[in-house]
């Protein structure tokens, strides 16, 4: 991270709170893919389907979110993000 | 040609012609002033917003491989083959970390390739053609991979002959490969974002009515994952083991919870390292746009996890589970499950639908190897003084010809031999993890003892992937084995040597104050969103217009 510019960084020192929740936003959206234990097993059912299985398909609706959010709270830092404003 | 049913192949033909004609239509789309210009054909203007690109990065990233390959390893072995599906969610807040930045300094200096940017940054022309020549040689067996998912199909279609002579047996091949080549040629980038749009709707279509309808069939989700979870605890005679696991195990060998952890890691991180990932990234507008599609993109992950389940469902039908087992190919599994549980006509939609999503990753990929070849090989080193009508004429052709190197591949070897090599080639792409992603953030690394980690990555790899055996295979039978007592996939160990020799080197040769090359990138520019810096700007359709 030596080359974060002058600018970020300032923008992290002055936002210290929503930066340190991106940071985890995406950081748990990692983890909690990433460790398996947590979720390969088989109970509790969701209907027919076992929990490893419909863990991962609830989890991808949450990983929108959880970026979704990441992206809005950057907008705030006032990086070079918040000026786009064209929809598509 | 006997037991081809005339209905289903029909609607694949009509669809094909379709696509046909959108992929020359593509030439006219969005078209700039002056073509000749790799910005234009290479990179399809560097014009896309957020919705094109999606259809376009979607298209590029769910392939074949998605279609045919991951429901081929669940139906085999089980759930380590959803790997795949923990991979397409951990992917989107992996590169949520670089791409941007990726994006941001490629816009800044014009970069094509992410070897361009490598090149920029260490001032290193050794490395970059290191970095080039990686991702050609990954970028090979994946095209042949879209191939050989063609072929699956067009073998449970019954096309193609019995003859001896493999001209004559795979001509339809030939025929859908060539048609791909003359739009590539014709249409650039343009042709696979343009043919994404009917790619998407007929997988989209096919894979929502099969998800509802096909366990009706079957007896409801219950009693699939019920026959599934019986069949992989029962014991294979060939192996005296189960035939696979229906939950990753808590052991330390095998299918384990920790080997599932490591393929989808690997994978994650590799597949932004893909030229035709970054080709599809670089296409995009503004940086915000590659943004919003790490949030759109999850929605193709829904689709894959579905997908892989076609696997518990063909193993759940047992006319479809006898077919594989008759053919010997669990890559028949989607088509065979198809074949047998829709009516011909949407057979022939979903076929189709293979088919082409088969060839708009191709398109993408002969066009990314072909930028890597033009701009970090012959311009490089053979002529720098190339203009960008000439750089273009030339990429043009190279994609010709990796195409046709990819089609000899896929017809002269062993099916299973270009698996092998496309998983191969996620263990070798994962090798530029640590000079790309590492470039993003810092220029503390060594030009040099990047190359030499690299060097090591490389090789540590693909000897261990030739070592992998099991009982029906002696060698390349896999990208996991076993180190430290764990298995673990090889891509993942492969680049942990690599980062280690790099990090060491760095400090001797920073130590010893040898060169360390010039870096032309600035800090602020891996944050920018330059607007409007590609010079040629569409003609006709507005500003993110479809």
């Amino acid at each position: 991270m030596t080359q974060a510019t002058a600018r970020s960084r300032s923008a992290i020192a002055a936002h210290p709170v929503i930066s340190t929740a991106i940071a985890i936003l995406v950081a748990a959206d990692i983890f909690f893919s990433l460790y398996t234990p947590l979720y390969a097993r088989l109970t509790p059912k969701l209907g027919d389907f076992p929990f490893f299985y419909w863990y991962l398909l609830i989890f991808m609706p949450i990983t929108s979110l959880a970026l979704w959010l990441a992206m809005t709270l950057q907008k705030r830092l006032g990086t070079p993000d918040n000026t786009s404003e064209d929809a598509r | 040609m006997s037991n081809v049913n005339i209905t289903t192949f029909t609607i694949v033909v009509i669809l094909f012609v379709i696509v046909t004609g959108v992929g020359f239509a593509a030439a006219r789309w969005r078209r700039a002033e002056n073509m000749m210009h790799l910005d234009e054909w290479g990179l399809g203007g560097r014009g896309f917003g957020t919705f094109i690109t999606w259809f376009l990065l979607g298209g590029d990233l769910y392939t074949a491989y998605t279609f045919i390959a991951v429901p081929a390893l669940v139906f085999g072995s089980g759930s380590i083959g959803f790997f795949a599906v923990a991979y397409t969610i951990m992917v989107f807040p992996v590169v949520f970390i670089f791409l941007p930045r990726l994006w941001s300094v490629c816009r800044a200096h014009g970069y094509v390739t992410p070897a361009d940017f490598i090149r920029g940054r260490y001032g290193s022309r050794g490395l970059a053609l290191a970095s080039a020549f990686t991702g050609i040689l990954a970028l090979m067996p994946y095209i042949a991979l879209q191939l050989v998912g063609i072929q699956a199909v067009l073998t449970v279609m019954g096309v193609g002959t019995s003859s001896d002579n493999t001209f004559v047996k795979d001509l339809p091949l030939f025929v859908a490969f060539l048609v791909l080549a003359i739009f590539t040629y014709v249409s650039g980038l343009r042709a696979p974002a343009l043919i994404a749009f009917v790619k998407d709707t007929l997988i989209y279509l096919f894979v929502i009515v099969a998800v509802f309808y096909i366990p009706t069939r079957l007896g409801g989700w219950g009693h699939i994952f019920g026959v599934a979870q019986a069949h992989y605890a029962s014991v294979n005679p060939l192996t005296n083991k189960p035939f696979g696991t229906f939950i990753p195990t808590s052991g330390s060998v095998g299918s384990t919870r920790f080997d599932f952890a490591s393929l989808a890691l690997g994978s994650a991180v590799a597949l932004f390292l893909y030229p035709h990932a970054i080709t599809g990234t670089l296409a995009a507008k503004r940086r915000s746009v590659v943004k919003r599609n790490m949030i759109y993109l999850p929605m193709y992950s829904v689709l894959l996890a579905l997908i892989a389940l076609f696997g518990y469902m063909a193993i759940a039908d047992p006319t479809t589970a006898a077919n594989i087992k008759k053919a010997g190919n669990a890559q028949l599994a989607v088509p065979y499950l198809f074949q047998h549980m829709f009516p011909s006509w949407f057979t022939g939609i979903a076929f189709a639908g293979i088919i082409i999503g088969a060839l708009v990753p191709a398109a993408i990929m002969s066009i990314a190897a072909a930028n890597l070849f033009t701009r970090n090989v012959f311009t490089e080193f053979f002529k720098p003084d190339a203009s960008p009508a000439l750089q273009t004429r030339m990429s043009q052709w190279v994609s010709l010809v990796v195409k046709l190197g990819a089609l000899l591949f896929a017809v002269e070897l062993p099916h299973t031999f270009s698996i092998n090599l496309q998983l191969l080639g996620g263990i070798w792409i994962l090798q530029l993890g640590p000079m790309l992603i590492g470039g993003l953030f810092t220029r503390w690394f060594h030009r040099w003892a990047l190359l030499t980690g690299w060097l090591a990555g490389m090789v540590f790899g693909t000897l261990a992937a030739y070592n992998v055996a099991t009982p029906t295979a002696s060698h390349w039978a896999g990208s996991s084995d076993i180190e430290f007592g764990h298995t673990v996939y090889i891509g993942l160990s492969a680049v942990l040597i690599n980062l280690v020799i790099a990090v060491v080197l760095t400090l001797i040769l920073r130590a010893a104050k040898v060169p360390e090359g010039a870096d032309e990138t600035l800090p602020h520019q891996y944050t920018a969103d330059p607007d409007g810096v590609p010079a040629p700007t569409p003609a006709g359709v507005g500003a993110g217009g479809v």
